[in-house]
């Protein structure tokens, strides 16, 4: 059993006067994929979004509670929220890749951070977080071509190369894969399979099969409320409460 | 009613839509052909200037210098006799209402242009040589064919005998037709042929450089500020409210604003361009603001978060991503705002720019004119000359205008990014 990386206590979130998160309490554990399921609008991207808090970004959203990452509290004032998000990456829903070059792409973060302070040190990152991301074979040729003119699935692991290039400890992924066809998913969960040796990966989805086959542990959300959280392999085959047995059986959602 | 019928009436719609659609194209095109065929009737002759071939003795004596005198000499030399003589020797007169008659077929400028070839080239003290000397505005149009000459006399500004001399003049092939430099070097004058846009270029030019520097950097910091970095509210709901009603205010609004409080409490020096310039600032300013704040808003988010979440600050994601990718659209909406300012009267005939002014400027707090109000002077004055250079004026301001659209329109199409 890993050790227990990120821990919210009594989270709650709220977007004006709407709750969004009821008392939130979820631990995830380092170096293991985490998968979040649940209907639309039941508050899994809400949650990823709390643990780098992108949600400052929203100016109607207050968060309550607590988020622990290696037993330090990140909703305090007094954090650095960037230093956050160099440990914290993220892969977006859509791939949203910067309207730059390939290396621009990739070696923008190690920039702004500092890292990489020669051309051959940054060039190094570029080509380590192609690897990992398993895009370096495909687009070695042409780091210096747009970001924005390869294929979705490779947009999306460029994406998941940008957020690697930082070096960070978590990576959230807010359903990397609903924008791509089944090659790309397929290509994208290989990934993920290689990356959770490095980092601990929280991965919101929509698609049962992909929570299976990814994730060690899973967490089924509704309206706002965690239902239930366990290993994967026990929430699909005997979850404990009716709801996520309707849910994962197709019944609702 | 039945199925065909529907069918029918459903095609006859959509015909008679497509019909008004081109017929309103057809409406709007046929109006800008005429306003451009109109412009350029009257105005293309302008381009050219009637000049007269005479034949000066620069005589010594006449003018008072000595065989070999220096330029300064020549300068303070006295033209006057020299250019009475020369013009009376172009046509044989009998008396003194006949030699002002001749005499007033010249430009007033006659004894300057002989005076300026003198100084040019000083060798030609002493010597024989032959000159074109600008014609009067009078003559000018009536070569340009834009005279009636069979009026009868007392209604002709030319007289009968004006009219004997200038037929001599072109069957002696006197006459000539050359490149109207004045109108783009010379400033404003009373008398047509040698009057010119030159001073009102500089005085735009200056007019909107000015402009340019004041609104241009305010405009995108507070459009970046207002988009990005200022929080939603009841305040800044009423600075976007208050920015468009801005937008929309009439122009002779600033130009009463800038009367007050540039010229009666600050005191800044009037009909400059420096005056212009701010007043235009001003007005151009929520003209660009909005421009500005939709480019900006039209970055998608993704891009915004994508940066963040890599660790940018928000300061870093707005000004390494936003920024330059808004930037087509901001230079664009700029160049459109000071099209609009380059264009614009009514505010600078309230801070002054409407005196005659001779002088080109040569510091943006000199007196100065501009295009638009020239147009506005001009088309006022009485002398037939004046209808060509209004128009001919017309003419480069619209060609300004059409050169800022198109920069505008290449701007955002070379450099605007897409994104999927």
């Amino acid at each position: 059993m890993s050790d227990i990386k990120i821990k919210s206590k009594n989270l709650n979130v709220y977007y004006g006067n709407k709750q969004a998160l009821f008392d939130v309490n979820l631990d995830l554990n380092e170096k293991e994929v985490t998968a979040l399921i649940g209907p639309s609008g039941c508050g899994k991207s809400t949650f990823i979004r709390c643990i780098n808090r992108m949600n400052d970004v929203i100016d109607i959203c207050k968060v309550t509670g607590n988020i622990e990452i290696d037993g330090i509290e990140i909703n305090s004032k007094e954090l650095d929220v960037v230093s956050l998000r160099e440990r914290v990456g993220m892969v977006f829903q859509k791939p949203n890749p910067f309207p730059k070059s390939i290396y621009d792409n990739i070696s923008y973060g190690p920039k702004i951070h500092g890292k990489g302070e020669s051309k051959n040190e940054l060039d190094e990152i570029v080509e380590n977080s192609l690897r990992k991301a398993a895009l370096w074979e495909e687009v070695k040729d042409r780091l210096n071509e747009p970001g924005t003119g390869l294929s979705g699935g490779q947009q999306q692991r460029l994406c998941i190369a940008r957020a690697i290039s930082v070096n960070p400890e978590v990576i959230l992924m807010d359903e990397p894969c609903s924008a791509l066809d089944p090659i790309a998913t397929a290509k994208i969960e290989e990934l993920i399979d290689e990356l959770k040796k490095t980092y601990t990966i929280v991965i919101v989805t929509h698609s049962m099969a992909q929570a299976v086959r990814v994730s060690q542990k899973t967490g089924f959300f509704h309206l706002g409320k965690l239902i239930e959280v366990g290993k994967t392999e026990k929430i699909f085959k005997n979850p404990d409460n009716k709801m996520t047995q309707d849910y994962i059986t197709g019944r609702f959602g | 009613m039945t199925k065909e019928k529907r069918l029918k009436k459903r095609h006859n719609a959509e015909k008679r839509f497509r019909f008004y659609g081109l017929a309103s194209i057809f409406l709007a095109l046929l109006f800008v052909l005429i306003l451009v065929q109109n412009i350029f009737s009257k105005g293309s002759s302008a381009f050219m200037k009637t000049a007269i071939n005479v034949t000066v003795f620069y005589d010594p004596e006449l003018l008072g210098v000595k065989n070999g005198a220096t330029k300064d000499e020549i300068l303070e030399a006295d033209f006057f006799d020299i250019t009475i003589d020369t013009l009376l020797k172009t046509f044989p007169t009998n008396n003194l209402d006949e030699e002002n008659q001749l005499i007033d077929l010249f430009t007033t400028d006659a004894e300057l242009e002989i005076k300026n070839a003198l100084i040019n080239n000083s060798n030609l003290l002493g010597k024989t040589v032959s000159l074109e000397i600008t014609s009067s505005d009078d003559i000018d149009q009536l070569h340009k064919g834009n005279y009636p000459r069979d009026l009868p006399e007392e209604r002709r500004r030319i007289s009968n005998f004006q009219l004997s001399i200038y037929d001599n003049f072109l069957e002696n092939k006197k006459i000539i037709k050359n490149f109207n430099n004045y109108f783009f070097k010379n400033g404003d004058s009373r008398d047509p042929e040698i009057a010119g846009i030159g001073g009102a270029l500089v005085g735009s030019f200056y007019s909107i450089l000015i402009c340019l520097l004041l609104s241009f950097p305010i405009a995108v910091l507070a459009s970046i500020y207002l988009e990005e970095f200022a929080p939603k509210n009841k305040i800044t709901d009423f600075i976007e409210i208050n920015i468009n009603n801005l937008a929309a205010v009439p122009s002779i609004v600033y130009g009463l604003l800038a009367l007050q409080i540039l010229l009666a409490t600050i005191q800044l020096p009037r009909s400059t361009p420096l005056v212009a310039g701010i007043t235009l600032a001003l007005m151009t300013l929520p003209r660009i603001i909005i421009p500005c704040r939709a480019s900006l808003k039209a970055v998608p988010p993704s891009i915004r978060e994508g940066a963040l979440a890599v660790g940018a600050s928000k300061f870093q994601s707005v000004f390494h991503h936003v920024v330059p990718l808004a930037l087509p659209g901001t230079l664009s909406g700029t160049i459109i705002g000071l099209a609009q300012a380059l264009g614009e009267t009514a505010p600078l005939i309230l801070i002054g720019m409407v005196a005659f002014v001779v002088d080109i400027p040569s510091t943006p707090i000199d007196p100065s004119s501009s295009l638009p109000v020239q147009v506005y002077l001009w088309s006022e004055s009485a002398e037939r000359g004046f209808v060509e250079k209004t128009s001919a004026t017309i003419m480069m301001l619209l060609s300004f205008l059409i050169v800022m659209n198109f920069l505008a329109v290449y701007l955002r199409q070379k450099f605007e990014k897409r994104w999927n």
